[in-house]
């Protein structure tokens, strides 16, 4: 007889635009959020919560974020937001200002109880850089979230991965300050996941002893190149997203990653008939 | 819905130490009744926060610390379980979701059908205020309305406590103000048990059936605000939940004595040295000619309903007076002092 587990369902880079522009010439980010979100609320049992981990908007412009709530209304789960190196603080506080962001200025960290989850959500993001920092402030107020309750499990969740993919431009620009970052989560023992965006990839790592994800995108993909066979670029490959599973169980309990691909797919099919026997 | 409804609640001996060895809070035992709605006040750092997130069950007290609910051990028992609704100073609301959504966001999880759901958020957007902005988004609200969305969220699933982390702080003075005023009509009308958090003394003093001051991870003293107001036990107490003058001074015969003359206090009051208090508003202007204590009036603010005297030369340091505003004195005139027996408290020496 084991508990349910606690499921927290994490998308990434919407990139979303002004309606009716395509991301880079090609993408239309508003179709891949909608498909997206369909898939959401399909889900059963519901997730919890959705992570929304950066990069909501593509240039950033305030319509955009306007756009993106549009978007955002028929998903029948409640979200959290924080931003990438595509947002504008100023803009994400202005278009989410019902987020329980923990400094009234700077960095947009938050920290959410669900059930007998934290969720820790750090602000990796670098006004106008596209590479990952977190910022005296971020470091301090982790440090002292993940200090209290001790007890309770937590899944951390920024933008810039803390870690090399292998694709050279992308890793110019991933999490800089590491050496901050490593050593403070050694101090506590509680965080059983961090989970990244910013690559639109599904890549799976340890940092620092934990295991660690970057979200894939519901949109395009930055191309498998890791020998710098060609300029940055983007393909067209499956979307999906990350449901995280938690399961109590002894110290911190057990988290699982689950991928799921949007899109409607065929199924699901039975393995076996009625008699038991394989079909 | 005016009968008092959720939890009784006790703590005992709930310490807080944190993994460095740091003590948050000292052994803590506190009782609130069904109903009760008791503030805890303090400045920041004095455990408050630990003290609140003991009873949400977001932190386990240390080995030997219980939580009872309506007499049930719920030390072990996990948040989610404890059927707590909690108010922040940042309102938490989800940002993808109408206000109504948001309201009835907890009944819809626990599986409410749609037209309970829908009489349920109809009596709580009524009842905090918010009427005709059912289907406003959470970006289309002030910070007002989305604090009392909050509030209607947190109190929609019937929890057994109620508790409020700072609610109000993050809202401008005259809004903190009015709301103040809503929140406790709302209190007294949901009659639900609440733990509020908060450092400011106007709004501990307005909601509280009764106020827990904290200091330094310990209970200061606990009592009514008129209790807390004019029987402060320690002078931390009467100085952060007010103005005071505090007075170091000697009793002989009865009376206390300053520079400027001496004050009579009331039967059996001790000889010696003593730290005694006596709130601004206590100490009347009266011709020098007839008075017990003198002074002269350094400064005159006038601050609307009130006015604001500063009287040095009759105690050991400056006197704040707050007067009636039509009390007309000027800077530099000797005036008498009149303060009743009554109005003079007695502090214990501070332990620090």
């Amino acid at each position: 007889m084991t508990a349910p587990p606690v499921l927290v369902a994490q998308i990434s880079d919407l990139h979303i635009k002004r309606p009716g522009a395509l991301a880079y010439g090609k993408v239309d980010t508003a179709a891949a959020l909608t498909r997206c979100i369909a898939q959401l609320n399909r889900l059963r049992p519901r997730p919890e919560i959705v992570i929304v981990s950066g990069d909501l908007v593509d240039t950033p412009a305030e319509d955009e974020y306007e756009h993106l709530n549009r978007l955002l209304a028929p998903l029948e789960i409640p979200i959290a937001v924080i931003p990438g190196n595509h947002d504008a603080r100023a803009l994400v506080r202005a278009a989410f200002p019902a987020q329980p962001y923990a400094q009234a200025t700077g960095a947009l960290n938050l920290s959410l109880a669900v059930g007998p989850l934290d969720l820790v959500l750090i602000d990796s993001s670098v006004p106008g850089a596209p590479h990952g920092v977190l910022d005296g402030d971020t470091l301090r107020w982790l440090d002292a979230t993940l200090s209290m309750s001790p007890a309770r499990p937590a899944l951390l969740f920024l933008h810039h991965p803390p870690f090399v993919t292998g694709i050279k431009h992308m890793d110019r620009q991933c999490l800089r300050n590491t050496d901050d970052f490593a050593p403070l989560l050694k101090r506590h023992s509680r965080v059983r996941l961090i989970a990244a965006g910013h690559v639109h990839r599904t890549t799976l790592t340890m940092f620092s002893g934990i295991s660690t994800t970057i979200c894939p995108a519901p949109n395009h993909a930055v191309a498998l190149d890791l020998e710098e066979r060609y300029a940055p670029s983007l393909m067209i490959e499956p979307p999906a997203f990350h449901l995280h599973a938690w399961f109590a169980g002894d110290e911190h309990g057990e988290l699982v990653t689950h991928v799921v691909p949007i899109g409607d797919f065929s199924g699901p099919h039975p393995f076996f008939d009625a008699q038991g026997r394989q079909l | 819905m005016s009968n008092s409804h959720g939890v009784s609640l006790r703590l005992e001996a709930c310490a807080k130490s944190f993994p460095g060895g740091s003590r948050a809070l000292d052994p803590v035992t506190l009782a609130v009744a069904r109903g009760e709605t008791v503030v805890i006040l303090g400045p920041s750092g004095c455990g408050k926060t630990t003290l609140l997130r003991i009873i949400a069950g977001l932190e386990a007290p240390d080995a030997g610390g219980r939580v009872f609910f309506n007499d049930a051990d719920v030390t072990k028992v996990p948040i989610e379980q404890r059927k707590v609704g909690m108010v922040f100073q940042s309102y938490a609301l989800f940002p993808n979701m109408s206000v109504a959504e948001n309201i009835g966001y907890g009944l819809k999880i626990r599986g409410i059908g749609k037209a309970q759901r829908a009489a349920r958020v109809a009596e709580l957007v009524k009842l905090t205020g918010i009427e005709g902005f059912e289907h406003r988004r959470i970006t289309q609200l002030s910070g007002g309305q989305r604090q009392r969305v909050a509030l209607a969220r947190a109190v929609a699933v019937q929890p057994s406590v109620l508790l409020l982390d700072e609610p109000l702080t993050a809202l401008d003075a005259a809004l903190r103000e009015r709301l103040r005023s809503e929140l406790d009509r709302l209190l007294r009308t949901l009659g639900i048990t609440t733990i509020y958090v908060t450092h400011d003394q106007a709004e501990a003093m307005a909601l509280g059936d009764r106020i827990v001051v904290m200091r330094n991870g310990a209970i200061a003293q606990i009592g009514s605000p008129r209790e807390i107001y004019f029987s402060p036990q320690s002078r931390f107490v009467a100085e952060f939940v007010g103005a005071a003058n505090i007075l170091e001074a000697s009793i002989e015969n009865g009376e206390l004595k300053l520079p400027g003359g001496r004050i009579k206090l009331g039967n059996g009051a001790p000889a010696g040295a003593v730290t005694a208090m006596v709130r601004p508003e206590a100490i009347a202007i009266v011709p020098p000619e007839r008075a017990a204590l003198c002074g002269r009036v350094d400064a005159v603010s006038f601050v609307g309903d009130r006015a604001r005297l500063i009287v040095t030369g009759a105690a050991d340091r400056p006197l704040v007076l707050s007067v009636a505003n039509s009390t007309d004195v000027k800077v530099g005139e000797r005036v008498g002092l009149a303060i009743e027996p009554d109005a003079v408290r007695l502090l214990p020496g501070d332990r620090r």
